[in-house]
């Protein structure tokens, strides 16, 4: 026992409280409530995103609900087989284009060539000219149809007056509003009826196309005959899904419902993206999509080499002089702001990239020559300019924690620097180069103006079937759309809503692409530090 | 077996030259790199100098940068081809009498210059960057002088880590979302602030934190040891020491918020406005006022109006005037984080 | 107001403590009593917890994840100092430390002393710098530094920053002052010059320190206490503990014979 006894005030101090805090706990919350904010804002980006977005399925539902009952949908099957029709058409010309080109490289020249082309020419035109009645069918019922969606429309305007009347309590006002509710059985009646009509028109039609393949002209090139012939089998089969669009048409259910996830496939998987039109507006992410990934695959093809490439020769072979320059170098072309990069696309890199193509020595590049100036290839290059910095600077740090000793030991075997590079220490670095080239695709997709000024803005799904060629079509994407069209939409709009699930995709998706990279990188750290 | 070897031998020349040939390709890699970075910095200071500087005193073109924009007319006049701005064709058609019904080609935004540009984009980075260092450096206070590690303080990480690869045409969408249409704050300088803020808040707070880190643990023990509270010795032997690397780093945040367009495009920024920002009536009227941006200026003349010899003039010089104001930045944080660093070493 | 106790009673009674790190234990049942205004030395093999029992005294292991006092009790002057009650703000003022690595603060050497003044919210100047040159002086400093108070403490020497760490603590006055390794940084001139410094101050403290050197325990400590894997093993005065100690263990130790 201590001499003076105990004293318990000793150490103790009164301090100051407040709901009782004392102002150190009240000076780290502060400093925790700022810690949250991360998470906050990140939880208000989606709960906005959803917000403003969810609307979207139940008016795109709706939307899909009065394309069937208005008989756009009806229609919209007879004119599928219109366009197949004219793509048959177009398969003429293109035949024709070949033999021209042929006949007039001979000694007569183009006058020659268009005698020897007039048979031809006189098929081609009757066999264009069959589709004639289909055609005439087709947009009487197109009226008949818009008529239907225009009296739909008027009468949810009305609706949409009387309601704000009411909320203005202008109850009499309201009552003047005349809304009659659309019979939508009724008034597609005279669709169903043309069902007889449309099997008339398609039997003169199958006669006369299976006549005329039948006795096909005289290949006027006898290269031709070939495609001549395959175009014969093309004809054909198109009469044999004749019957089948008639069964569409007889099987039509116009009060069929729309499903729930019908709304959301249609967004997810549709091929459109169609806006503002008079017939029927789509919202299909897929053209989207896929411009987003196409420019975002071009530009990391050039991006990770380079890249990767840099951080290797700077991390392993760079003396420390040079890695004094290029690091802050590379890291300084990060900070382009992307809207010059996208201006220098448009103003140098897009005519640049074009007149190279026209190069007759590299007319073997896929896709070589091209005419538009702004497509996936001019968007990609620059993009890869933003990427390389991301992935230059994340890769030269995975090398560089590398631990040490791999490297000397390795070179203590007798390795050469190279060998030591590529199989020690590339391998002991991969999973921090993958997850830096992930987060520089994260970049890539996200980035919106070098691909809004850059990439052509072609809102259709790519033509992949032209293989590598496809790199130099212009394209549209996620990040383009919203930029472009957020400006202009109305506010609560099926439109507005369909921008924001955009934004919500490519939430999810940057969040996706996060989250791997980090997996990546923690799951194959080498040592744990 | 011919040639006399001894035990070091060099090896086979075939090999070496593989490897001289592939480490070549690396390191053609890293200055194709440069070049490619170098080349579009090139073009746009060269071809927009010809815009900003001239061949008279005071040698800058002060009309461009400090004036506002105004639409360009051409036009054939006595045989002679006249360019005019706006205000100065209003006055030549009042002068000329026979010059009323001349026909001209008019380019918008194409005369005059982008001074309201310049002044928005410094507004707007302020705002932003003092909101974005308040809360980030608490923030990474927190993180590194209180937390202690555990669930939620990893899930904190995590959210920062995944915030920085939010795209920032989403945070556009957010920011509209919430500060335009929910808060009401319509297209406005604060819904701008916040929306950029929220934006570089994980670079602050990832710089800071590596600023702090920094600091040597023996200067907190030694101050808590003399019985400094956690507060004063974050106050007195921890932050003094990390401000400089905090922001020195948190400038190439400020490049970061000046180069965006996409989260301004509809949050704050106006295509034209005929007001500068600091001429509003009411003082909160300035907060609630759209701005123009550069950015989103060069993105409305490169892609909204005609490209051709009469309109490169503007194009070039925007794109210059930005450029050079994000690169000096950038540069200077880069410099300066890089002496800092060697000094640091304690 | 210190130096109330008489010279032979304990200031510290540390009692039956059992200390861990998470769940690694690092001190086991240790009873001590640490006499005021005295010179205790804590030896022992590297890892046998004298910096944890150290840390314990003025709970700087507070700030350390998971590490806690599992049993037993550590009073200071009877006050119960992991008790409720008490603020380990206050604890510190009373208890100073001297680290093993010097770390002063890059301020100039002037603000260094003045620090712990200024965070008890102490702003007249004259008293500043009377403490400041009192502190000084009595860290044996004062001759080499009155010139340059003004200039960086990092300017300083390895020994003359020590020097200036314990005259930081010994300016808020404490009772008590933990040296975990004072010197083992320190050239001999340097090391000599501190333990000079440690028989003045111990008329006026009660000073624990850490040291793997025997001589410097046995040339300046009154009492010695000899850890082996967390326990101790023996505590008495200094002279026992180097001629006739009571331990097999501590005689292997101090003779060097071990560890
Ligand atoms: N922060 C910590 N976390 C976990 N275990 C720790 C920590 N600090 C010390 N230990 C463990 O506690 C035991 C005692 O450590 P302590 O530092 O007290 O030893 P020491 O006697 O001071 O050794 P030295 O003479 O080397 O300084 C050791 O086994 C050590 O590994
Ligand atoms: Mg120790």
């Amino acid at each position: 026992m201590s001499a003076t006894g105990p004293r318990p005030t000793l150490f103790v101090r009164r301090r100051l409280r407040f709901l009782g805090l004392t102002p150190d706990d009240a000076i780290r919350a502060f400093f925790g409530g700022n810690a949250v904010v991360a998470v906050v804002v990140l939880a208000l980006i989606t709960y906005f995103l959803v917000r403003e977005g969810a609307g979207f399925f139940g008016q795109n539902r709706r939307n899909l609900e009065v394309y069937r009952l208005a008989g756009l949908e009806f229609v919209d099957h007879l004119r599928a087989q219109e366009e197949a029709h004219t793509a048959l058409t177009r398969r003429l010309s293109e035949l024709r284009l070949k033999a021209f080109a042929r006949l007039s490289a001979g000694t007569d020249g183009a006058e020659a060539a268009e005698r020897a082309l007039a048979v031809f020419d006189a098929y081609a035109e009757r066999f264009g000219a069959a589709i004639d009645p289909l055609r005439a069918l087709g947009s009487e019922l197109a009226e008949v149809a818009t008529g239907i969606k225009t009296k739909f429309m008027v009468n949810e305007d009305r609706k949409e007056e009387r309601r704000q009347l009411i909320a203005e309590g202008k109850a009499g006002e309201a009552a003047r509003v005349g809304v009659v509710p659309v019979d939508f059985a009724a008034e597609a009646r005279p669709l169903l009826a043309a069902r007889e009509r449309h099997r008339e028109v398609n039997r003169v039609l199958a006669t006369e196309l299976l006549a005329l393949q039948a006795a096909p002209p005289a290949p006027p090139v006898p290269e031709l005959r070939d495609l001549l012939e395959r175009f014969g089998a093309e004809v054909r089969s198109y009469v044999a899904e004749l019957p089948a669009i008639e069964r569409r048409l007889e099987t039509w259910d116009q009060a069929k419902p729309v499903a729930a996830g019908e709304a959301l496939r249609a967004f997810l998987f549709g091929r459109q993206w169609l806006t503002a039109s008079f017939w029927q507006d789509w919202y299909g992410l897929l053209p989207l999509l896929t411009g987003s990934l196409l420019v975002a695959g071009v530009a990391l093809t050039l991006a990770v080499p380079l890249g990767v490439g840099a951080a290797i020769y700077v991390n392993q072979f760079a003396s420390v002089r040079e890695q004094r320059v290029v690091k802050p170098a590379i890291e300084f072309i990060s900070a382009f702001p992307s809207v010059v990069l996208g201006f220098f696309g448009i103003a140098v890199l897009g005519e640049v990239l074009r007149q190279v193509s026209q190069l007759p020595w590299l007319a073997w590049v896929p896709g070589f020559p091209f005419s538009e100036r702004l497509n996936v290839l001019t968007a990609g290059c620059l993009l890869a300019l933003i990427a390389v910095p991301t992935i230059f600077t994340l890769a030269e740090d995975a090398l560089n924690n590398v631990p040490r000793a791999l490297p000397e030991a390795s070179l203590a075997l007798g390795a050469s620097r190279l060998q030591t590079t590529l199989r020690i220490v590339f391998p002991a670095a991969l999973s921090g180069i993958i997850s830096a080239v992930l987060l520089g695709l994260g970049r890539v997709i996200g980035e919106t103006m070098v691909v809004l000024l850059c990439a052509g803005n072609r809102i259709a799904i790519p033509d992949f079937t032209q293989g590598l060629g496809v790199m130099v079509e212009p394209v549209h994407t996620m990040t383009g759309i919203i930029a472009q069209e957020m400006g202009e939409v109305v506010r609560g709009s099926i439109h507005y809503r369909a921008l924001f699930m955009v934004g919500l995709v490519l939430f999810l998706l940057s969040l996706a692409i996060n989250f791997l990279a980090q997996r990546i990188l923690r799951r194959y750290r080498l040592a744990p530090s | 077996m011919s040639a006399p070897t001894h035990r070091f031998t060099p090896r086979s020349g075939a090999r070496r030259l593989r490897e001289a040939v592939v480490v070549a390709l690396f390191r053609a890699a890293t200055y194709a790199v440069l070049l490619a970075g170098g080349g579009v910095f090139a073009d746009i200071l060269y071809k927009g100098s010809r815009t900003v500087f001239q061949a008279e005193a005071p040698f800058i073109n002060t009309t461009f940068l400090f004036s506002s924009p105004e639409s360009l007319h051409v036009f054939e006049w006595e045989g002679r081809r006249r360019e005019m701005g706006d205000r100065e064709f209003r006055a030549f058609r009042e002068r000329e009498p026979g010059a009323a019904d001349v026909r001209a080609e008019s380019f918008v935004y194409s005369a005059g210059g982008i001074w309201p540009c310049i002044a928005g984009t410094l507004l707007l980075v302020a705002g932003a960057m003092s909101l974005a260092l308040a809360v980030g450096v608490s923030s990474a206070v927190y993180l590194s002088e209180y937390a202690r590690d555990g669930r939620f303080i990893r899930f904190v990480r995590l959210a920062i880590l995944n915030l920085a690869g939010v795209p920032s045409i989403v945070f556009g969408l957010f920011g509209f979302g919430m500060f335009v249409i929910f808060f009401g704050w319509n297209v406005s300088l604060i819904a701008g602030w916040f929306t950029l803020a929220f934006m570089v808040l994980p670079v602050v707070i990832t710089a800071s934190e590596e600023a702090l880190k920094a600091v040597p643990q023996g200067l907190r023990a030694a101050a808590l040891a003399l019985g400094a509270t956690r507060w004063q010795t974050i106050r007195t032997a921890v932050l003094p020491y990390a401000l400089p690397g905090i922001l020195t780093s948190s400038i190439l945040g400020i490049a970061r918020v000046a180069g965006e367009t996409a989260p301004i495009m509809f949050t704050a920024a106006y295509v034209v406005r005929d007001r500068l920002p600091w001429e509003v009536e009411r003082a909160v009227d300035f907060l609630f006022q759209g701005v123009m941006a550069l950015p989103y200026h060069i993105y409305v003349v490169s892609s909204k109006i005609p490209q051709n010899e009469y309109t490169e003039r503007v194009q070039y010089g925007t794109a210059f005037v930005f450029l050079l104001l994000v690169a000096l930045v950038a540069a200077a944080s880069i410099l300066l984080r890089n002496r800092l660093r060697a000094r640091l070493r304690w | 107001m210190p130096n109330q106790t008489t010279a032979s009673s304990p200031i510290v009674e540390i009692s039956e403590l059992d200390f861990c790190y998470g769940s690694v234990p690092a001190l086991h049942g240790v009873n001590l009593s640490i006499p005021a205004r005295q010179v205790t030395a804590l030896i022992g093999p590297s890892g046998c917890g004298k910096s944890t029992l150290l840390r314990c005294l003025n709970r700087m292991n507070d700030l350390i994840e998971g590490a806690r006092v599992v049993r037993g009790s550590i009073r200071i002057h009877g006050v119960d100092i992991h008790g409720p009650e008490v603020d380990v703000i206050e604890l510190r003022k009373h208890v100073g430390m001297v680290f093993q690595k010097s770390n002063p603060f890059p301020k100039s050497i002037y603000e260094n002393i003045a620090y712990g003044l200024r965070l008890q919210g102490v702003r007249d100047r004259a008293r500043l710098d009377a403490v400041v040159e009192q502190s000084l002086r009595g860290a044996a400093l004062w001759d080499e530094v009155k010139d340059r108070l003004q200039q960086s403490a990092l300017g300083l020497s390895g020994g003359q920053q020590q020097r200036l760490c314990i005259a930081r603590t010994i300016a808020v006055e404490p009772e008590v002052i933990l040296m975990d390794e004072p010197c083992s940084a320190l050239d001999p001139v340097a090391t000599a010059k501190i333990e000079e410094l440690i028989q003045e101050l111990r008329s006026r403290y009660s000073i624990v320190i850490v040291t793997h050197n025997m001589q410097q325990a046995a040339r300046c400590s009154d009492q010695t206490a000899f850890f082996y894997l967390g326990r101790l093993i023996e505590h008495a005065p200094t002279r026992d503990i180097f001629t006739s100690p009571a331990n097999p263990q501590t005689e292997a130790y101090v003779s060097g014979r071990f560890g």
